[in-house]
């Protein structure tokens, strides 16, 4: 007990060092929680799709994509379909969408898309992630039905040359008679639309939509009966294929019923990689950890040899002098993970950003290398058990990477580690 | 001399050390038998085994060849747990550059032996105080190493070595940092020790060494001769 309070008191014997080794144990503590941060958040990510998106069933008029200005895409389901497919059992939601098409430069295409307030928000290009998350300004409200207002994406905003940082007072002016080859004009007077929010949704052509409500689709392309798709959503996945068949049952042949599997292809591929990565990289920061913690502790068995010569004429035994530089070691590691998580929780999205940027990016498809991350939910607040393992990752390391130094410690005579100085 | 057994014993002892491809031997067949009590001064130019000599009986290091028996225990086939036990409670060492933890204060490292042998701590801080009062450092006990000067914190080492009650005290040139008149104040110091005790003490200083009870003069690693002087251990 003496020993371990010896080395307490060793921890404080040079506070310019001790700030030293706590900053340089911080550094890989902090990518270590980086790493974390970013591995949870795709996790979740995944999660939502698997909740939210796999047990979703999507149904549009046989052979149609159900846009209203699409060039032979224009057949709608009927207005009665929401209320049929609502009675089918299990079924726990049933959410209409509108749908039209507008050139854009570039992109070749945005969608405009109406959506009741309160409802999910989906993607339509290729739905291959669906999350889209407000990161700046507000989600519609029940206030907002037939209001003209609107949430843009990020791609389709930084298109219209609206930024995140500064969209109060921007409208989007919806014009329904621009076309292309694909979409064909709509005589319709352009509708501008007040934008009360962006939204980023990881993927670089779901950040090419705008959402409005329901009702002001309807009424600015004046299209007041049909639906272009209806998201059903299931109980559970295992509720979907019975589902399907009662969809088939209630609206005939006439329907397309897709059901999704873009979780699954999500986490198979995306999901994987990203926590491979993640983990690679937190091992090298507990690596790196350790061999600071190596080198240190090094130091300190030279710097002390004589001390630690004399302790051990003097009737200091070995587990003692083990138990000293071990308490000093991961006391060490302790004070500078916590070091590390106070780095976290104010530097910790900023370099999690970065370091996607520079160690996950380029391993991913085109499609995600510029838009997922913003998608990601970054959390940077440490919760008591994420702070315990952290601690008790790094007093692990702390006794791997102080092994060499003890092994020392342990086999020199007294005489030996006096001359070792 | 009484004809008890001996305190300390070595028989055709040797150590030798592997430095840079060559074979040093700092000892090299060492016969001596030092009785309880007394100050014994042992002798001899630099690199002539003086220090190793000391390292050896104090249990500080194994010999290469024969044996070393201290308070009737036989050091060379001592496992290491009751070596480092040994050293705790039957050697108390004193070192040239004091060797005091410097984070301590005068009190704590005069404790720290006691704490390794359990002794309880109202108990061990109890004689901690009176082991510092009997080397006159009574007033600076909570003072730390470096606000000592080198005669306090030799009379520090001196108080830590006596920690533990120990039979045997060992002392490597404990006048070697010091001006000469602080030298010979600790020198007095370990010599009224000496009148308990049994103290060896390495030293340059001949003048010193003659009044010890004994002289040890070692050249080449090999004893010359053991002088006992009049006045001497009874």
């Amino acid at each position: 007990m003496r020993m371990m309070m010896l080395g307490v008191r060793n921890l404080f014997r040079n506070k310019v060092r001790l700030a030293i080794v706590a900053l340089l144990v911080a550094v890989p503590a902090f990518l270590l929680l980086v790493m974390q941060a970013i591995g949870d958040a795709i996790q979740e990510q995944t999660r939502i799709l698997r909740e939210n998106v796999d047990t979703a069933l999507q149904v549009r008029a046989a052979g149609s994509m159900g846009h209203v200005n699409m060039v032979g895409q224009d057949a709608l389901l009927h207005g009665t379909a929401p209320a049929a497919v609502r009675a089918i059992p299990n079924v726990v939601k049933v959410e209409p969408y509108m749908l039209a098409m507008t050139p854009t430069e570039g992109h070749n295409f945005a969608m405009h898309v109406g959506v009741n307030p309160g409802d999910r928000k989906r993607l339509e290009s290729h739905g291959e992630a669906g999350n889209p998350r407000i990161i700046a300004g507000r989600d519609f409200t029940p206030e907002d039905q037939g209001q003209d207002v609107a949430i843009i994406g990020r791609g389709y905003a930084r298109w219209a040359g609206i930024v995140p940082e500064n969209f109060a007072g921007k409208a989007m002016v919806v014009d329904p008679t621009r076309s292309s080859s694909i979409i064909y004009r709509l005589d319709r007077p352009p509708h501008p639309l007040r934008i009360i929010g962006i939204y980023a949704s990881g993927y670089v052509f779901g950040d090419m939509q705008l959402f409005m409500p329901l009702e002001t689709f309807r009424r600015i392309y004046e299209v007041p009966q049909g639906i272009s798709w209806l998201f059903v959503t299931a109980a559970s996945v295992d509720d979907v294929p019975a589902i399907v068949r009662g969809i088939r049952d209630s609206l005939g042949p006439q329907v397309d019923i897709i059901a999704p599997k873009h979780a699954a292809v999500f986490e198979g591929t995306t999901t994987r990689a990203i926590l491979r990565l993640a983990r690679a990289g937190s091992l090298l920061a507990l690596a790196l950890m350790g061999i600071v913690l190596f080198f240190v502790m090094l130091f300190l068995v030279r710097e002390r040899a004589r001390e630690i010569g004399t302790l051990k004429a003097i009737g200091g035994s070995d587990g003692g002098l083990v138990a000293q530089f071990l308490t000093e070691a991961a006391l060490l590691t302790a004070l500078g993970t916590l070091l590390g998580v106070a780095l976290f929780r104010v530097w910790g999205a900023a370099a999690a950003s970065r370091l996607f940027a520079v160690s996950v990016s380029p391993f991913l498809p085109p499609q995600y290398k510029d838009t997922l991350f913003p998608s990601l939910a970054i959390h940077t607040a440490v919760d008591a058990p994420t702070l315990g393992l952290a601690l008790g990752a790094a007093i692990v390391v702390a006794a791997l990477g102080s092994a060499y130094g003890l092994w020392q410690v342990v086999n020199l005579s007294p005489v030996e580690a006096m001359r070792h100085e | 001399m009484s004809k008890s057994k001996p305190l300390i014993e070595l028989r055709d002892v040797a150590k030798h050390y592997g430095k840079g491809g060559q074979v040093v031997r700092a000892l090299d067949g060492v016969d001596l038998e030092i009785r309880d009590g007394g100050m014994v001064a042992i002798v001899g130019p630099s690199g002539s085994g003086k220090s190793t000599l000391l390292h050896l009986i104090g249990g500080m290091d194994r010999p290469t060849r024969g044996s070393v028996t201290v308070a009737g225990r036989g050091l060379g086939d001592l496992p290491r747990r009751d070596l480092t036990r040994f050293r705790r409670d039957t050697v108390g060492f004193v070192f040239q550059s004091f060797n005091l933890i410097p984070n301590l204060t005068a009190e704590e490292n005069v404790v720290l032996p006691m704490e390794f042998a359990k002794v309880p701590k109202p108990e061990a801080r109890r004689r901690g105080r009176a082991v510092l009062g009997r080397v006159g450092l009574a007033s600076r006990m909570h003072h730390r190493p470096g606000e000592l000067s080198g005669g306090e914190q030799q009379r520090v080492a001196i108080a830590r070595a006596l920690a533990n009650n120990p039979p045997l005290v060992l002392a490597d040139e404990p006048t070697g940092n010091l001006d000469s008149e602080t030298g010979q104040s600790i020198y007095a110091l370990l010599r009224e020790i000496g009148r308990e005790l049994t103290v060896m003490v390495v030293t340059h200083a001949e003048p010193l060494a003659r009044t010890a009870d004994q002289v040890l003069h070692l050249k080449d690693g090999r004893l010359q001769e053991a002088q006992p002087r009049s006045g001497g251990v009874p």
